[in-house]
């Protein structure tokens, strides 16, 4: 699967993109790898205790998974996955 | 007065008479300032069928109560007029800090009339106003026109002018205050134009009487705190700017793409804002007493677009970039460099360039019309071209200079023109995000988004994620995000401050400043009085709801590709709960029930 970061996540991942070949069922089982992997730059835009963090938008084949099943969204192996922390314009 | 100065200034530009009048306390706090007093000054003295160039029309420059003072990212100001554009009321929102200068200078508002007999500008100097010639000044750009007035008037002044565009009469040509920021739209700068008014400089050595003082300090400590602490409004738009919007709107198919024909941009990255942190940008830039600073100081290096200035942000990147299907971001940033520089609306100009496109590209014009520029989707350099051929009303750009849809329309095609009520539709679709369909549809200035910015909720999740799709609940939605902008628009404050801040807050810092009482309800009702008295106005001027509409291309032409395939914009089955929202009669048209509710009849 792909995923896909932006604006500051971009600081903590030094991507900004990457193609996922670790197993994730559903959209929590990969935030929580990638939180892992990444660290507290950027686990701290994207999860809090367990759950999606307040402002973060995680879009899975440009749909925002609060629209689909939330955390539990499920993956297929050619998903692709956006993560957007906090965002402002107008 | 407290918050306010108290005095209107009003110019005759023809005989030069000068008047200076009391502010009617009432009326400061049913329409607060900026936006919604000058829109009550038009409803009292303007007649709204008058032609927007002609000597008739009125232009207002007005601050709010909260400008000049240290509320945080609060020094805007308005200018009001009929927008030649549209012929809908205009009121047109800029920051910097020529807003705070006029309130030094002890003005609440400044009401030019008639027209100069000769190229002109206005020195305000506190009670000190003069009529100047600006012979010397006329057909100079506006960085030049304005360095050329801080040496004839005061190092410190602040001067709001228009470039050649505004001279020319261009539809959509702006009003620019310190050299960068915009009172970009509908026109307002063809309406200073045609007035003979070149500028107005103003420097003030007043202050803003504050009722309680220390009140006041507390109300604004609390509310800097809550926007520094808000994740977007605290960090995000200063790293990034309103730019970084590009990439989430293409990634949910909502990126208006080659004239709005769909909603992705295969490289749309490469215009964004991390682009565009990485390459061009110096410096962020903030307005007066601004804790934000979304602003974007940047340079292009590459000799074949090189400049300096500020910008671009989101719309006007869309607007050159993928709505052109261009991906140069030196090109786009050069676009948006000639814009302020010669004075246009970033959003409409790019636009009305798509269209140019589309219509060139489909054989509708060729180079015969273009007077051989090669408008083909993806052609940067014709793209800046033609930028500066409108701004300067040169070849083509005299006829680009109408705007999209009298452009369209000359050739036989206005629906390729992607307007609501002749301005153009920023860097959202209809298509794939319903609720700021319904915005531009009903918007009083026509295609705007900033007026009713439901993209916040529907996809940033900002305060709260509504479902972009959905039709439910949108009327409603819509009708709230447009009370409250016109009530904070009407304020002083910048419109960021709502990442963190809610009714209760203005409401909470207005009271100590004033005096006044005032609370969240109020400020809100203040608002719905003025969004009614815009549509009264644009009433009255003939606009019904056969107005109220978009493109066909948003509510027929199915999304062609991308992760909202297939979706139409469902404004027309949201606007008649949108009108029963707004208490408002089936034909659009705002009940004697509801005007007397707001103190409109």
């Amino acid at each position: 699967m792909k995923v896909q970061y932006f604006a500051l996540l971009r600081n903590a991942t030094h991507k900004r993109e990457e193609t996922w070949t670790r197993p994730a069922a559903d959209v929590r089982g990969l935030l929580t790898d990638l939180c892992t992997t990444y660290g507290e730059p950027f686990a701290k835009w994207v999860m809090e205790n367990g759950e999606l963090a307040k402002f973060v938008v995680v879009l899975v084949d440009g749909h925002d998974v609060r629209s689909l099943a939330g955390l539990d969204t499920p993956l297929a192996d050619t998903s692709e996955i956006a993560v957007f922390p906090p965002l402002a314009g107008g | 007065m407290n918050g306010w100065m108290g005095k209107i200034l009003r110019v005759d530009l023809g005989s030069g008479k000068v008047s200076v009048e009391r502010l009617d306390p009432k009326l400061a706090h049913d329409y607060i300032g900026a936006r919604g007093l000058g829109t009550k000054i038009m409803w009292d003295e303007v007649d709204p069928n008058v032609d927007p160039l002609s000597p008739a029309n009125k232009l207002i420059f007005a601050p709010g109560p909260f400008s000049g003072t240290f509320a945080p990212s609060a020094g805007r100001y308005d200018v009001v007029t009929k927008g030649p554009l549209t012929g809908t009321i205009a009121a047109s929102n800029s920051g910097g800090s020529f807003g705070a200068e006029l309130k030094f200078a002890g003005w609440d508002v400044v009401i030019l009339e008639g027209k100069a007999a000769a190229p002109s500008y206005l020195w305000i100097a506190d009670d000190k106003v003069e009529l100047r010639s600006a012979a010397h000044l006329w057909g100079k750009d506006v960085p030049t026109t304005t360095e050329m007035l801080y040496a004839e008037t005061a190092e410190d002044a602040k001067v709001a002018c228009i470039g050649p565009a505004g001279e020319k009469l261009v539809l959509f040509a702006a009003i620019m205050n310190e050299m960068q920021r915009a009172a970009g739209r509908t026109g307002v700068g063809a309406v200073m134009g045609s007035k003979n008014l070149k500028a107005i400089a103003v420097r003030g050595t007043k202050g803003v009487r504050v009722a309680d003082k220390d009140g006041f300090a507390a109300a604004c400590a609390e509310t800097s705190r809550k926007i520094k602490e808000h994740p977007v409004g605290g960090t995000g738009l200063r790293l990034y700017g309103t730019d970084v919007l590009v990439n989430i709107l293409n990634s949910v198919g909502g990126l208006p793409t080659g004239n709005f024909r769909t909603g992705q941009f295969a490289t749309a990255d490469k215009v964004g804002g991390e682009s565009l942190a990485a390459r061009e940008l110096q410096r962020p830039r903030g307005c007066f007493a601004c804790i934000i600073s979304c602003g974007r100081g940047t340079k292009v290096l590459s000799p074949k677009y090189a400049g300096a200035g500020e910008g671009p942000e989101y719309e006007s990147a869309w607007g050159f970039g993928p709505d052109c299907n261009i991906d140069d971001l030196d090109a786009v940033t050069k676009a948006n460099y000639i814009c302020n520089e010669l004075g246009l609306d970033t959003i409409t100009m790019g636009s009305t360039i798509a269209c140019a496109i589309e219509m060139f590209d489909r054989g509708i014009i060729g180079t015969a019309e273009t007077e051989g520029l090669e408008l083909l989707p993806g052609n940067a350099e014709a793209m800046v071209e033609a930028v500066r051929l409108t701004g300067m009303g040169e070849g083509f750009g005299k006829k680009l200079g109408l705007g999209s849809w009298r452009l369209a329309s000359m050739y036989g095609h206005p629906e390729l023109s992607m307007t609501a009520k002749k301005q153009e539709m920023p860097a959202y679709e209809p298509r794939a995000i319903q609720g700021i369909g319904l915005n531009y549809a009903t918007n009083n200035r026509g295609g705007c988004h900033v007026r009713g910015y439901t993209i916040s909720p529907e996809v940033l999740g900002v305060p709260m994620k509504v479902d972009k799709d959905a039709t439910e609940g949108k009327p409603a939605l819509v009708a709230l995000f447009q009370n409250l902008t016109a009530a904070i628009d009407s304020s002083g404050a910048c419109l960021f401050t709502t990442f963190g801040l809610g009714a209760e807050d203005y409401a909470a810092m207005l009271a100590p400043l004033t005096g006044e009482a005032w609370t969240a309800e109020e400020f809100l009702k203040c608002g719905e009085r003025i969004w009614n008295l815009e549509r009264l106005w644009n009433n009255r001027a003939g606009f019904t709801a056969a107005d109220d509409a978009l493109p066909p291309r948003m509510t027929q032409e199915p999304m062609p590709s991308g992760p909202s395939k297939g979706a139409v914009s469902r404004v027309p089955e949201m606007m008649p709960e949108y009108y029963a929202v707004r208490g408002w009669s089936p034909a659009g048209e705002p009940t004697t029930e509801k005007l007397r509710e707001l103190e409109l009849a």
